[in-house]
């Protein structure tokens, strides 16, 4: 889910430069065609270097509309876009206080010694359930 | 119905129990080799100078080729040397028992493995508790582990630091994962490398982590904040 959320930035970006490339080359067909109009057609955009890594994108249009656009080449970037998307951000303790209500399975901490294991939620647990 | 015994320091839980003995004895094994609690383990000879590594057993200069891997690949902020220069391997050892003990219930559908509070689940959806640094007698939050999500490792400074040297500014770091031993390591990791370490690991790995720092404010990345979400909702 947020690795496609940073792709879909990555291709955002990616996009305008190469909607440019697109109209380019269709403005330079000999035809009287206006320079915004679109050709029914797939292309693909050259490759290029964006602050995200290496990026290449598709465009289908149709209708003189682009209708997709898919990501052909994200090659870095798919390490790159964890970490575009990924970074751990500040967080309020009154939104993560609600999810205690939830009956647990096991408890997660920091390694427990067997002395500190006797009075922890997870032995109260392993009692629980023997 | 669940099995519980004592190994490597700490206590290990599995449920429902399924192939205890094996497990059992793949930790036991694991300790007498690697335990510097024992003055008779292969790795306390490394230490004493007694064996060199050179000669040391395929399964302890395995283990030391991967925790050194894992000290290049986090810039040092997880290592296997002590400041005294002694091969310490605690840090890794558990989470390459848990491992193991996954590929020995690798038939059962479903169960969930907790060893020191590093968890470990297959199956159903589970959802774990995680202690709050401050007062481990209480939750400081939840997540729901499922899919291909199926670890969870939590370090810390407060309860045992003698795998982690160094202080990063954080109280405590869990770490969600695929795998138990990137758990584990990267939560190492992080609470000893602190904020460089944290931000280093969620950009180079599919990991989620929750870290809280020692004033008690919390981080999380989006993917952890999901996993509280989902928690939420069942």
């Amino acid at each position: 889910m947020r690795r496609r959320a940073a792709i879909g930035s990555v291709i955002v970006s990616a996009a305008v430069i190469t909607v440019g490339w697109v109209i380019g080359t269709v403005s330079s067909t000999p035809a009287a065609t206006p320079a915004t109009k679109l050709t029914n057609g797939t292309y693909a955009g050259s490759v290029e270097q964006t602050r995200y890594g290496p990026v290449q994108v598709e465009l289908v249009v149709s209708g003189d509309k682009i209708t997709d656009v898919k990501a052909l080449q994200l090659t870095n970037a798919e390490q790159r876009s964890i970490e575009i998307s990924n970074e751990a951000a500040p967080i309020l303790r009154s939104e993560v206080l609600a999810a205690q209500s939830a009956s647990v399975a096991t408890v997660s901490g920091a390694t427990f010694t067997t002395e500190g294991y006797l009075t922890s939620l997870q032995s109260a647990l392993d009692k629980a359930k023997a | 119905m669940i099995y519980v015994f004592e190994t490597m320091g700490t206590v290990v839980s599995i449920e429902p129990p399924l192939r205890v003995r094996e497990i059992e004895a793949v930790f036991a094994e694991l300790n007498e080799r690697f335990s510097l609690y024992r003055a008779d383990s292969e790795l306390s000879r490394i230490a004493d100078g007694s064996l060199s590594m050179i000669d040391a057993s395929p399964e302890l200069r395995g283990a030391y080729a991967r925790a050194l891997e894992w000290r290049a690949l986090t810039a040092d902020a997880f290592t296997p040397h002590r400041p005294d220069g002694v091969v310490d391997l605690s840090g890794i050892v558990k989470a390459l028992a848990m491992d193991a003990a996954r590929d020995l219930l690798a038939d059962s559908e479903h169960w969930i493995l907790n060893a020191g509070g590093d968890v470990l689940t297959s199956g159903q959806e589970a959802t774990v508790g995680i202690t709050d640094p401050f007062d481990r007698t209480r939750l400081l939050t939840s997540v729901r582990l499922g899919g291909s999500r199926r670890a969870v490792a939590t370090s810390g400074t407060a309860e045992r630091g003698d795998h982690i040297w160094g202080r990063g500014g954080f109280a405590q770091v869990t770490v969600v994962a695929d795998d138990i031993i990137q758990a584990d390591v990267l939560a190492t990791a992080i609470i000893a490398g602190g904020v460089d370490s944290l931000n280093a690991s969620t950009s180079s790995w599919d990991i989620d982590v929750l870290a809280v720092d020692l004033a008690g404010n919390l981080f999380a990345t989006p993917g952890f904040t999901s996993a509280i979400a989902s928690a939420l909702v069942t």
